[in-house]
């Protein structure tokens, strides 16, 4: 108990501390922003869970894990798996093409939206798309891709992060090339 | 609640290897719900199991077995429903991944390279698109009307928790 109640106060605070660093942050690679926040939530959680009575002043005994490490542990996963779904929200909250697709949508009510609209939300009428304008440069830097001539070009990293996609797709039976 | 940790482990263990035949024998077209549609039954077999087995499972020791069996059974069952919300996240990132797929494009092209209209071509805003706005009909986000796209209610509470998210977050596409 004592590890699931240390885990959702850790949390709240990497929400909040997340949510203040991504106003102020200057940069686009937001992922720094997020494991920042849930490595310093983990410190928080350690060190509670170190510095803490057993039962936080207030647990009844027959509430409280008679180990330690199963307690600890159990606190921890809950916090990787709620960050997780954490990072995954925001992520496809505010990066999405389909949350995009509906957010404009929820504004235009019941005017709705053409295939043409929807695809010029995203850049279709300019030589480069949105999504490629966010993605190639972040490839690009982190050593995924490389430009040669006019033309992109898969380095080792990538070719890496391509096969485990397309083995993971084989996995579920979803179409490599989708 | 090492009881109930270890339950949800071996229910979920089941539930990929059943989940993953079900996705090569009948190519579900709405996965989500058919991943749902097999994991709904671990819930009650959790349950039943746990009332069943004895507090130490018969191979537990001592020291792991002590509290409360309610605070065992509550958070082995949510562990076990974020286990499942994380595999269904997995999925999403190897289903629908525009950066992956992009170096999938990539990695399957003529030495390995690609030009800009060639990626677009493949893989740009016209072919995600298609793709998606079918998917979000076919899930009950949108509905069609005529060449018009408009939200479903489902639809307009995920709108309206992206438009939360948006403000809250502020993260930019670019």
């Amino acid at each position: 108990m004592r590890g699931v109640v240390l885990a959702a106060g850790a949390f709240a605070l990497l929400v909040l501390a997340s949510a203040v660093m991504l106003r102020v942050y200057p940069g686009n690679k937001e992922f720094k922003v997020f494991l920042g926040a849930f490595a310093g939530s983990v410190v928080f959680y350690a060190a509670g869970f170190w510095v803490l009575p057993a039962d936080l002043g207030f647990i009844p005994p027959a509430w409280q894990e008679s180990s330690p490490a199963v307690d600890l542990g159990n606190g921890l996963l809950i916090l990787v798996l709620v960050f997780h779904g954490y990072w995954c929200f925001a992520y496809f909250s505010c990066l999405s093409p389909s949350m995009s697709i509906m957010v404009e949508l929820r504004r235009r009510g019941s005017d709705g939206m053409t295939e043409s609209e929807a695809l010029a939300i995203h850049g279709s009428d300019e030589p480069v798309n949105l999504i490629f304008r966010r993605r190639l440069p972040k490839l690009l830097k982190g050593g995924y891709v490389a430009e040669e001539d006019g033309a992109y070009r898969l380095l080792t990293p990538g070719q890496r992060v391509a096969s485990l996609g397309s083995f993971l797709k084989r996995l579920i039976n979803a179409q490599v090339g989708a | 609640m090492l009881k109930g940790l270890l339950l949800s482990g071996t229910l979920m263990t089941l539930w990929v290897v059943v989940q993953g035949v079900v996705f090569h024998a009948t190519a579900p077209r709405k996965a989500f719900s058919s991943m749902l549609g097999w994991f709904a039954p671990t819930i009650p077999l959790y349950l039943v199991l746990y009332w069943m087995t004895p507090a130490n499972l018969g191979v537990l020791s001592e020291g792991f077995v002590g509290a409360d069996w309610r605070l065992g059974l509550l958070n082995g069952l949510t562990v076990h429903v974020l286990l499942f919300l994380t595999a269904g996240l997995f999925y999403s990132h190897a289903d629908r991944s525009i950066t992956v797929r992009l170096l999938i494009e990539l990695s399957r092209a003529p030495r390995q390279r690609l030009t800009l209209a060639q990626m677009q071509e493949m893989c740009g805003v016209e072919v995600l698109m298609q793709d998606r706005l079918d998917i979000m009909v076919r899930n009950g986000f949108l509905v069609s009307r005529g060449s018009r796209f408009v939200l479903t209610p489902k639809g307009w509470i995920g709108g309206s928790v992206g438009r939360v998210a948006r403000r809250v977050f502020r993260m930019k596409a670019l």
